[in-house]
C-alpha cells in the first residue's frame, strides 16, 4: 500500500433491528458498540439509535443501528423506521422456536416495506445456551449441530435455519451477546455485502469540512449550532 | 414498562390517535418518566395527517365508502389508462400537505426536542400563480409571485407603478403590528384584507391577487389581521433556513413524517405503542378512567387525551391528490368543487410544459369536514382540537398540545423546558448530511 495513512472514504449506512421482544437485540448492538453486555437487560428504553464505525480494508462503514424502541411488540413499527434502511438484522432466540417464525414474519415485512436491494442478516442469538457454547461452532461450516444433547437449550437447529436464510438470500450467524462471539462478524459481513454503488455520497477526507453541503439541492438542514462530540473507535 | 399484559399498569396517560398533536404531546412527555400508551385505532400513524401507498390508499377509499370516518367523505381514486405508474410503495400520498414556514413554533420545538433529525425536509422555493392564455395566440404559464425585495427589483412580470405599490407594501408589512403601523390597519382589522390592499394601497387586481396568494388563503376571504401576520410570517421566515425559501416540506410524507418521527421519541422514551386498537368503551370512576380497547384489552389510565372526531362548524375543504410527481390541489368544498379541481390540474399541466403536457398517472380525491376549533379540558379526559384545514400549519395547535402537556405533566414539568431535550446519543456533526 502506497499510503496507509490515507484516509479511505467512508459512508453511513442505517441498519434497522428486527425480531421478537426479549432475543437480545439490544444486547447484540451493546456487544457490537461498546463490547459489553448486561444480564437480565430491561426492556429497550431511551435509546433511539447507535453509531459504531466498521472498517474494512477498502473503505470505512458506519453503522446508525436504529433500535425498535419496542414498537414491534404489538407491530406498529412506523414506515419511518425502514425508510432508507441499507441493512437490517432480523434476529431469533434459537432457543425459542416462535422466535424463528416471528423472524420469519420480519423478513417479509422488509421485502415488502424496505428498499430493493436491502442487506439482512438473520441472526440465532443466545448460543450461550447451547451446548455449543463454548465459542466454537462454526456457522460457515457444515452446519451438524447437536441440539439433541442433555443441557442444551438449543430448539431451532443450525441446519433448518441456514436453509431457510439460504433459501431467502440471507446472511445467517449464531450468535451469543452475551460471549461476544461472532458479534463482530455479523456487522462486518454486512458491511462487505453492501454494495459499493448504493453508498450514497461516500465522503473522502475533508468533506467533513465543507460546511453547508447539501446532497440534494433542495434539502433543508436543520442544524442548529450545538456540541459536536464525535464517536470514535471500531470494534471491527 | 414492564413486559406484562397493557391491563396490569394503572397508566399516568393513555393517549388515543396518532395525529400530529396527539404525537407531539407524546414527544413532550418523551422524558417524563410518565407512563403512556398511546393507540390508534387505525393499523397507520398519522391520523387524520397520515401518508398513503397506493395500496394503503385503495383500502382507506374502500373502508370510507362502509364505514363513517369522521371527517372524510366522497373518496375516490382514479386510474387514467396510461402507463407509467411504478409500484405500489414508491409513493406516499399524504392526507395533510402542508407547508411549514421557516418561522413556525413547530420547527423550532423539532429542533429543540432533537426529533429533527430524523425528518428530512424539502425546501419550498417560491409561490406561483397560474396565469391562463391572454389571446388565442397565447400559452398558459405560471407566474413566479416577487415577495423580497430583489425579487420586486428583478421581476419582468409588472410595471414600475406596481413594483413600487409591492414594496411599499412589503416594507409596511415587516413592522405592521408597530404601534403607529397598527393605527393604520386597526380599521379594517376584521375586514377582508383584500379591503385594505384596495383601499390604503390602491392596488390593482393582479396584484391583490399576488399578495392573497402569499396568504394562502383558500377562499381569498381572509381578514386584514390574520392576513397581515401571515404574509409577516412569510417575510421573515424567507432565508431563515438557507436562502432563496420562506417554507419548508417534510419529504416523503408531510406531517405525517412529523407524527410518526414523534411517536418514535414516545416509545425510546418507554412509551407503549399499538396501532389497531381504538377505544370501544369507557368508564370513568372518581380518579380514572376505564377502557374497553377494540383489541380486547382492558386498560385503566388516570388521564385519556383524544382528538376530538366531532365535524364543526368550519367550510370543508375538496382535495385532489394527482400522481404526476405528487401534486396536491386544494380548494373549498362546493357541489362541483371536483370538477373545479380536475379543471385546475389540467391548466396547471398544460402550463407546465406547453409541448408535452405531463400525464396524470392516479387521482385520489376526498372531501374533509372541518373539525371543532377548541380543545376540552375536563378532570379525567381531555379532548384535542379536530386536524387543521389551512395550506400551512397553524401554530395555534401547539398550543392546545402544551395544554395538555401541562395537565399531564403539571407534578413535575418545567414550563420553560417545555420540549427542550439534549440528544440521547452523541452525535457528529458531519454524519447527518449522509
Amino acid at each position: 500500500m502506497a499510503d496507509t495513512n490515507a484516509p479511505k472514504p467512508s459512508s453511513s449506512v442505517k441498519l434497522v433491528l428486527l425480531g421478537e421482544a426479549a432475543v437480545g437485540k439490544s444486547s447484540l448492538v451493546l456487544r457490537f458498540v461498546n463490547n459489553d453486555f448486561q444480564e437480565n437487560k430491561e426492556p429497550t428504553i431511551g435509546a433511539a439509535f447507535l453509531t459504531q464505525k466498521c472498517n474494512l480494508p477498502t473503505r470505512t462503514i458506519k453503522f446508525e443501528i436504529w433500535d425498535t424502541a419496542g414498537q414491534e411488540r404489538f407491530a406498529s413499527l412506523a414506515p419511518m423506521y425502514y425508510r432508507n434502511a441499507q441493512a437490517a438484522l432480523v434476529v431469533y432466540d434459537l432457543t425459542k422456536p416462535t422466535s424463528l417464525i416471528k423472524a420469519k414474519h420480519w423478513v417479509a415485512e422488509l421485502q415488502r416495506q424496505a428498499s430493493p436491494g436491502i442487506v439482512i442478516a438473520l441472526v440465532g442469538n443466545k448460543l450461550d445456551l447451547t451446548s455449543d457454547s463454548a465459542g466454537t461452532a462454526e456457522v460457515s461450516g457444515d452446519g451438524d449441530d447437536n441440539a439433541e444433547d442433555s443441557g442444551d437449550a438449543r430448539k431451532i437447529s443450525t441446519e433448518e435455519a441456514k436453509t431457510y436464510a439460504e433459501e431467502e438470500g440471507l446472511l445467517f450467524f449464531e450468535t451469543s451477546a452475551k460471549t461476544g462471539h461472532n458479534v463482530t462478524e455479523v456487522f462486518t459481513a454486512i458491511a462487505n455485502a453492501i454494495p459499493e454503488t448504493s453508498l450514497k455520497s461516500a465522503r473522502g477526507p475533508g468533506a467533513s469540512h465543507a460546511g453547508v453541503s447539501r446532497t440534494e439541492e433542495q434539502r433543508v438542514n436543520l442544524n442548529g449550532p450545538r456540541d459536536s462530540h464525535a464517536k470514535e473507535g471500531c470494534a471491527c | 414498562m414492564a413486559m406484562g399484559s397493557v391491563s396490569d399498569t394503572l397508566w399516568d396517560v393513555v393517549i388515543c390517535g396518532t395525529g400530529l398533536q396527539q404525537s407531539l404531546l407524546a414527544l413532550s412527555l418523551s422524558r417524563s418518566g410518565k407512563n403512556i400508551l398511546h393507540i390508534d385505532p387505525n393499523d397507520y400513524y398519522g391520523g387524520a395527517e397520515a401518508a398513503f401507498n397506493l395500496q394503503e390508499a385503495e383500502s382507506w377509499v374502500d373502508r370510507l365508502a362502509t364505514e363513517d370516518k369522521g371527517f372524510f367523505r366522497s373518496a375516490s381514486i382514479t386510474k387514467p389508462d396510461v402507463a407509467g405508474l411504478s409500484f405500489p410503495r414508491a409513493y406516499s400520498l399524504a392526507l395533510a400537505p402542508q407547508l411549514i414556514h421557516a418561522r413556525s413554533e413547530l420547527l423550532s420545538q423539532l429542533v429543540s426536542s432533537r426529533a429533527y433529525r430524523q425528518v428530512e425536509f424539502l425546501a419550498v422555493g417560491s409561490f406561483y400563480i397560474f396565469k391562463a392564455p391572454s389571446g388565442p395566440e397565447q400559452q398558459p404559464s405560471l407566474v413566479r409571485i416577487p415577495s423580497t425585495r430583489e425579487d420586486v427589483f428583478s421581476t419582468t412580470a409588472i410595471s414600475a407603478k406596481a413594483k413600487r405599490g409591492l414594496m411599499k407594501f412589503l416594507k409596511f408589512v415587516l413592522d405592521y403590528d408597530r404601534l403607529e403601523q397598527r393605527d393604520v390597519w386597526k380599521t379594517f382589522a376584521g375586514r377582508p384584507l383584500v379591503d385594505f390592499l384596495q383601499e390604503h394601497f390602491k392596488m390593482d387586481a393582479e396584484l391583490k391577487t399576488y399578495i392573497i396568494t402569499l396568504t394562502l388563503s383558500l377562499d381569498g376571504k381572509i381578514t386584514t389581521e390574520d392576513g397581515l401576520s401571515t404574509i409577516y410570517r412569510h417575510l421573515t421566515s424567507m432565508g431563515h433556513f438557507g436562502p432563496g425559501f420562506a417554507a419548508l416540506y417534510p419529504k416523503w410524507g408531510g406531517i405525517s413524517e412529523v407524527a410518526q418521527v414523534a411517536c418514535r421519541a414516545g416509545a425510546v422514551g418507554g412509551a407503549v405503542y399499538m396501532l389497531g386498537a381504538g377505544i370501544k368503551s369507557m368508564a370513568t370512576a372518581t380518579d380514572e378512567v376505564e377502557l374497553e380497547l377494540t383489541s380486547g384489552d382492558m386498560v385503566k389510565t388516570k388521564l385519556l387525551v383524544r382528538g376530538n372526531e366531532s365535524v364543526g362548524d368550519g367550510p370543508s375543504i375538496s382535495r385532489l391528490v394527482a400522481v404526476v410527481g405528487v401534486l396536491y390541489l386544494t380548494t373549498m368544498a362546493t357541489s362541483n368543487s371536483k370538477e373545479v379541481l380536475s379543471r385546475a390540474l389540467e391548466s396547471f399541466l398544460s402550463a407546465m410544459d406547453h409541448d408535452q403536457v405531463p400525464q396524470c398517472l392516479y387521482q385520489l380525491y376526498y372531501e374533509q369536514a372541518a373539525g371543532v376549533k377548541q380543545s376540552r379540558l375536563d378532570e379525567l379526559t381531555i379532548d384535542l382540537p379536530g386536524p387543521s384545514l389551512s395550506l400551512s400549519m397553524d401554530d395555534l395547535l401547539l398550543k392546545h398540545v402544551r395544554e395538555a402537556w401541562k395537565k399531564v405533566a403539571s407534578d413535575t414539568a418545567d414550563d420553560a423546558e417545555y420540549m427542550i431535550f439534549t440528544d440521547r446519543e452523541p452525535v457528529d456533526d458531519d454524519d447527518e448530511l449522509e
